[in-house]
């Protein structure tokens, strides 16, 4: 079913440098079986068409994904001219994309 | 087990946080972190005004307000408010202070306005073994404020691998204050995040921890808050730290009626090099946000551009146009769009000429022009970047006064 991301899944963000860090978690291993066939380094940037470079680790003990999106900050905070320079807000932005959802999860 | 808790996540926290968590109930040691990438870069700044300072200032005010409870309970005090001036902080405070030094690395980079090595744990630790009430450091990695503590209390030696990679997890807990009590949480209307209580890892000593909170304050310890901090600002899983190399996809986390067990956390020797934070001045940058209402949004924000382009130049002007507006709005906020434009240049004057450039426009432009707020003389920026260096290029030292 069609559902905001967050509608099952945490995330938080924030910045390294000229790098953002984006985790995402979910709370049932069924959910993250799922969120980690769903959500690819691929699906992650049509989701968030700002992202360019991006490494994606995963931490199944955590039910976790992490995504380092490198250089979407510039030369960091104080010199980046991005919309929320510290990328604070990134997760949260994702977690309102509207995706295809198992109903069983939901 | 040792209780080890925290009262700043960085430099403006809740300066109240100090008391509340003396107040609140038994502690052994109470640390705090002030230092962001760009907090040292605000303290370089205040350095270069006036060389006695560069430290955290809150922290003296909460110091002048807690010191003596916190004597008199016996807690000690562990933070990395020293910023780039340790000595300076330590000497005004009237206790047994212990300081951390070595971590100032300008003579390296003299084109940096500032250049510190991430120190870690085992200065905290000669510190505290020496009977210090108080330990200041400069830049430490945010963990070790807790790993120290711990490393001291157990007396750990320094290939304890699991176990400082266990108390680095605690430190990467609570080093963002209330980020692992409800404070920011995705899931935030599940519990009460109004105030939350500030956050506490009882280490054992093994390293495996009980990350709580003191009875009674808001916000909440579930696996769920606990996962959303430890997620906070990292890249492989592979955690590099100065003391130790802790490995994210071992940590297990258990709920306990008190909060979150942690427990089964790896670690592994620590790389060679030690990583450098570098802060240099980039120029001096300016912005403001024109606000474009109605009809003709595109139209309004190519005049703008044009304008400010022919009275400033286009170099080094960065625009965005928020399209916030909607077709036929029901109130005026609805129905505008924000143009934001920012200035990055090496030239002062220049910075502060957009701001006339702009203001200028105000009876010259498209129709109902007007800024959310107007611009102002343009302030110097830095650019972060960071380098790395091989151990022995530094010398780490605890210092008794």
């Amino acid at each position: 079913m069609k559902r905001p991301l967050g509608t099952i899944a945490g995330a938080r963000s924030g910045d390294k440098g000229g790098d953002a860090n984006l985790g995402v978690w979910v709370r049932s291993d069924e959910a993250y079986e799922w969120l980690n066939g769903f959500l690819t380094v691929e699906k992650l940037k049509e989701l968030l068409p700002e992202a360019q470079d991006v490494s994606r680790y995963e931490l199944p003990n955590l039910r976790a994904l992490n995504f380092v999106l490198h250089g979407l900050l510039g030369d960091g905070v104080a010199s980046s001219t991005r919309f929320d320079p510290q990328a604070k807000a990134l997760g949260e932005w994702l977690r309102g994309r509207v995706v295809e959802i198992p109903e069983e999860l939901l | 087990m040792i209780r080890i808790g925290n009262a700043s996540g960085f430099y403006g926290d809740r300066l109240s946080a100090m008391r509340e968590q003396l107040e609140g109930g038994h502690l052994d040691v109470l640390t705090g972190d002030y230092l962001a990438e760009l907090t040292m870069l605000i303290l370089g700044r205040d350095r270069m005004k006036d060389s006695s300072l560069g430290y955290a200032k809150t922290f003296l005010r909460q110091m002048e307000d807690c010191l003596a409870l916190a004597l008199d309970q016996g807690v000690k005090i562990v933070v990395n408010a020293g910023g780039l001036n340790p000595e300076g902080l330590a000497r005004k405070l009237g206790a047994k202070v212990g300081y951390v030094t070595g971590d100032d690395l300008k003579a390296r980079f003299p084109e940096a306005l500032t250049a510190n090595a991430y120190l870690g744990a085992w200065e905290i630790a000669d510190c505290l073994n020496q009977g210090v009430q108080v330990v200041v450091t400069g830049r430490v990695t945010d963990a070790s404020l807790v790993v120290g503590p711990a490393a001291a209390h157990f007396g750990w030696a320094r290939d304890d691998w699991d176990r400082l990679a266990g108390a680095t997890v605690a430190g990467h807990v609570l080093e963002c204050g209330t980020q692992a009590t409800g404070g920011n949480y995705s899931f935030f209307t599940e519990i009460d995040v109004t105030r939350p209580g500030f956050p506490i890892a009882e280490v054992d000593e093994d390293g495996s921890c009980l990350i709580t909170k003191h009875d009674g304050t808001g916000g909440a310890v579930t696996v769920d808050t606990v996962t959303a901090q430890l997620l906070y600002e990292i890249g492989a899983p592979e955690y590099l730290g100065p003391d130790v190399t802790t490995h994210f996809d071992t940590i297990r986390l258990d709920a306990h009626e008190r909060g979150v067990r942690i427990s089964g956390v790896k670690g592994s020797p620590p790389p060679d090099t030690l990583k450098v934070c570098l802060n240099t001045l980039g120029g001096f940058r300016n912005s403001t946000t024109f606000v474009l209402t109605g009809l003709d949004v595109e139209a309004k924000a190519d005049l703008v551009r044009r304008q400010l382009h022919g009275a400033i130049g286009e170099e080094g002007l960065t625009w965005t146009l928020a399209r916030t507006d909607r077709a036929d709005a029901g109130t005026e906020e609805q129905a505008s769009a924000l143009l934001h434009v920012t200035i990055k240049t090496a030239d002062p004057k220049r910075a502060k000429g957009f701001s006339r450039a702009a203001i200028e426009l105000a009876l010259a432009s498209y129709p109902g022009f007007h800024v959310t707020a107007p611009p102002g003389d343009g302030t110097p920026f830095g650019v972060y970047r960071a380098a790395y260096v091989n151990r022995d290029e530094v010398s780490a030292k605890a210092v008794l006064l």
